[in-house]
């Protein structure tokens, strides 16, 4: 019970990371990104070959981080030259094509086998309680990122996005450079997103393409929408209704019968599907509201 | 190894089928000012519902056909009631997100219905007649000259109906078309049921060409995007014309690259576009 609790909050903690960086770009400054998962993946997958490859996790670690960043601002600077509505097809293409690289460039990413046998850190060391101390390193990582992204929302760069959410031509005729700071927020949060993919990487010791489908993205859209969104305390809350209500689920198939295997993963698609639109339309401003009166 | 027209042939045939949903996601992208991500499930909503009737009711495949326009436009009608109408006064980045999530309900309904398997139609096989070194399939000459069809009567219904002015007005300045006294739900509620029904139609063009599986119009997503985008949005005959390219790009990218890469070449005209020619091909105004 220890052992599920604690994997389980381990994987909460990489979620709210992926909630947190979505936060930045779109609870913050309004900028859809659909392929939450591909800076997920670029963490992830950076940080376990390099690591593999025998680079120190001191360097592998922030690389993983910069090159999801940089992936960021290289989309969002492709994508907002135009119209904002072209983000969420670029991102939604970028995560298609990243998933089918991974898959399909063996020479690289090892292809369908997956990165086997990714370094721990400090494993020698904690033997036993390993799993307790890399939850407890997650959970530092949250708190970590949540401190700063509290600072990047109060401070004056924050007002800025969220004056550029609510009207980019007030913003822009007040002098703020739109295009630089939508950039520069998109950026934030990939890289968040791909601290997610360095932590998750470096957990499990395995990654392979299929743990970066598609839909993972809609589960952290899922996740920030339920817990209102602009607002850093309803991304961590998100985060673990989220992870009740896909755990919760998986409870169903022992109540109702027939609910096995396919049907059963199609059911709770549906699920996250209309409570996602749901709370859109019944409750946008999520469990906690931003109240953006708190300063 | 066939010879390059063959590729270019099919590619053709997978462009008219591309051409439908491009319309459709196109038109109601300018209508309601939300690219909705729903519109390429409902080729899998349409796919399934000729399924039913053909496979299990037992019905000519043409009619199925016309039960599937019918029935996906009812379908594409209930969504916007149900999910996008209470939210139509939104940032339109939020519908986008809301049709995302509406397109992982469809898909996973017809996945807990009919599971992952891949199916087809009972309809007789017919033998691809070999015309100067191609193989030119029956039901692909059909596909293409029925989409042809409709795609010129989506464009006469545009230019020429009363109701079709009327969707352009709207599209292009709401406002002004409402006062001037167009009944904007009612031009919605059209575009909406002939969008769902022309991308439903689709669907079974793709069943039949290919097979049917619940990931089969949400597979294509990007490519109806490029289709749309290098169309100009907005612009039924220049989705017809981006649909063509898209088609046959990919058919004929298979020679240089793997084929497991189709949909990453979608991408990159995509991309090509927003550097090169935003606005696309028949659009000039943004």
């Amino acid at each position: 019970m220890i052992a599920y609790l604690t994997a389980i909050l381990t994987l909460v903690g990489v979620r709210a990371l992926l909630t947190l960086g979505l936060n930045v770009q779109w609870g913050l400054t309004g900028l859809v990104n659909l392929g939450v998962v591909a800076f997920f993946a670029v963490g992830a997958y950076t940080s376990a070959l390099l690591a593999v490859g025998g680079v120190s996790l001191l360097l592998a670690w922030p690389a993983g981080v910069a090159l999801a960043a940089a992936a960021g601002a290289a989309l969002a600077v492709v994508a907002l030259r135009l119209r904002e509505d072209y983000l969420a097809i670029v991102t939604l293409g970028f995560a298609e094509v990243l998933r089918l690289f991974l898959l399909n460039e063996a020479w690289l990413t090892r292809g369908a086998n997956g990165v086997t046998g990714i370094p721990r850190p400090l494993h020698a060391w904690f033997t036993g309680r390993y799993d307790l101390f890399y939850l407890i390193l997650v959970l530092a990582a949250v708190g970590l990122a949540y401190a700063a992204l509290e600072r990047v929302r109060r401070s004056p760069f924050g007002r800025v996005l969220r004056a550029i959410r609510e009207d980019e031509v007030v913003a822009a005729v007040a002098g703020k450079p739109v295009f630089r700071f939508k950039v520069q927020a998109f950026a934030i949060g990939a890289g968040v997103a791909g601290l997610a993919g360095v932590l998750f990487a470096h957990y499990l010791a395995y990654v392979e393409p299929n743990m970066f489908l598609p839909q993972e993205s809609l589960y952290v859209w899922l996740a920030l929408i339920l817990g209102g969104s602009g607002n850093n305390r309803g991304a961590l809350l998100g985060s673990l209704v989220f992870l009740g209500l896909l755990e919760g689920s998986r409870f169903a198939k022992d109540v109702i019968p027939f609910l096995t295997g396919v049907r059963l993963a199609a059911a709770q698609q549906i699920l996250v599907g209309v409570v996602l639109v749901a709370m859109m339309i019944r409750r946008p401003e999520g469990l906690l509201p931003e109240n953006p009166g708190s300063e | 190894m066939p010879p390059l027209a063959q590729y270019v042939f099919n590619g053709i045939v997978t462009g008219g089928i591309l051409a439908l949903p491009a319309v459709a996601f196109s038109l109601l992208w300018r209508l309601l000012r939300f690219p909705n991500f729903a519109v390429s499930t409902y080729l899998t909503v349409g796919a399934y519902a000729a399924l039913v009737l053909n496979a299990s009711a037992h019905a000519p495949l043409e009619l199925a056909w016309l039960g599937a326009l019918a029935a996906t436009g009812a379908v594409a009608l209930a969504v916007d009631r149900i999910a996008f109408r209470p939210m139509r006064d939104r940032r339109p980045f939020s519908l986008a997100i809301a049709s995302i999530g509406v397109a992982f309900v469809l898909e996973n309904i017809v996945r807990f219905a009919w599971g992952n398997d891949f199916r087809a139609y009972d309809v007789p096989v017919t033998r691809a007649a070999s015309v100067a070194g191609l193989r030119i399939g029956r039901d692909q000459l059909l596909i293409l000259g029925a989409a042809v069809v409709l795609m010129v009567l989506a464009q006469a219904f545009l230019l020429r109906t009363r109701l079709g002015i009327a969707m352009r007005a709207t599209a292009d300045n709401p406002l002004l078309a409402a006062v001037k006294g167009v009944p904007t739900d009612r031009v919605i509620a059209v575009a909406t049921f002939g969008g769902g029904a022309l991308a439903g139609g689709a669907g079974v063009f793709l069943g039949l060409d290919a097979s049917i599986d619940p990931l089969m119009g949400g597979g294509l997503i990007i490519s109806v995007f490029a289709a749309a985008i290098l169309g100009g949005i907005g612009s039924a005959p220049g989705a017809l014309a981006g649909a063509m390219i898209v088609g046959v790009v990919e058919e004929a990218g298979t020679l240089l690259v793997p084929p497991t890469y189709k949909s990453a070449i979608g991408f990159v005209i995509i991309l090509a576009v927003l550097l090169v020619r935003p606005s696309g091909l028949a659009g000039s105004r943004s």
